[in-house]
């Protein structure tokens, strides 16, 4: 009776492991979200703010039309790497 | 924010400005800027907008996707570079350089 306790619950452990385990693995290779903007297309504009030490200055996307570049670089949070 | 910075001077060269964005608040940023050296605007987003508006909010965890966009003079977007590939800009600078070269 004891021994036929045991191997059903290492019936159940290896039935739970064979359920979750390709779940764990599939989450780690879930592909990334695709891109809602593509290469080509027109960045909306925005307007935000940044502290320059003494005041908040603004800052829109159409204020460099026709005279600049822009990198936009969305980052996670402050005080976080790279 | 610092492999932009240490590249600020070939950027701005080709006629590029910089601009960080995330969802901290400005004072945040300013004190972020302050302590990693960077000098290019960091812009609050306060509340996400503009990040959902680029499609690079993440639910999961209240904050923008590491994405980096390279948008031309023309307003439409050139580059991108996405999540751990948006960590080392040179393929964002690579491009600004050739395109002054070709200019």
């Amino acid at each position: 009776m004891k021994r036929r306790g045991v191997s059903t619950m290492l019936g159940v452990w290896l039935l739970t492991a064979a359920i979750v385990c390709p779940q764990i693995k599939a989450q780690g290779n879930k592909p990334e979200p695709p891109m809602k903007l593509k290469v080509g297309d027109v960045a909306p504009d925005f307007k935000l703010q940044y502290f320059d030490g003494s005041d908040e200055k603004d800052v829109s996307l159409s204020q460099y039309r026709g005279k600049s570049n822009v990198v936009l670089a969305f980052y996670i949070f402050a005080f976080t790497g790279g | 924010m610092k492999a932009f910075q240490q590249n600020l001077k070939k950027l701005e060269a080709a006629d590029t400005q910089v601009l960080g964005v995330s969802m901290d608040s400005p004072f945040a940023n300013k004190a972020f800027a302050d302590q990693i050296g960077v000098t290019f605007p960091l812009l609050s987003d306060w509340g996400g907008d503009v990040t959902r508006q680029y499609g690079v909010y993440v639910d999961k965890y209240k904050a923008a996707r590491r994405i980096n966009f390279l948008i031309g003079k023309d307003g439409k977007i050139l580059e991108e570079q996405i999540d751990r590939d948006a960590i080392d800009p040179k393929k964002i600078v690579d491009a600004c350089e050739r395109k002054k070269l070709s200019r």
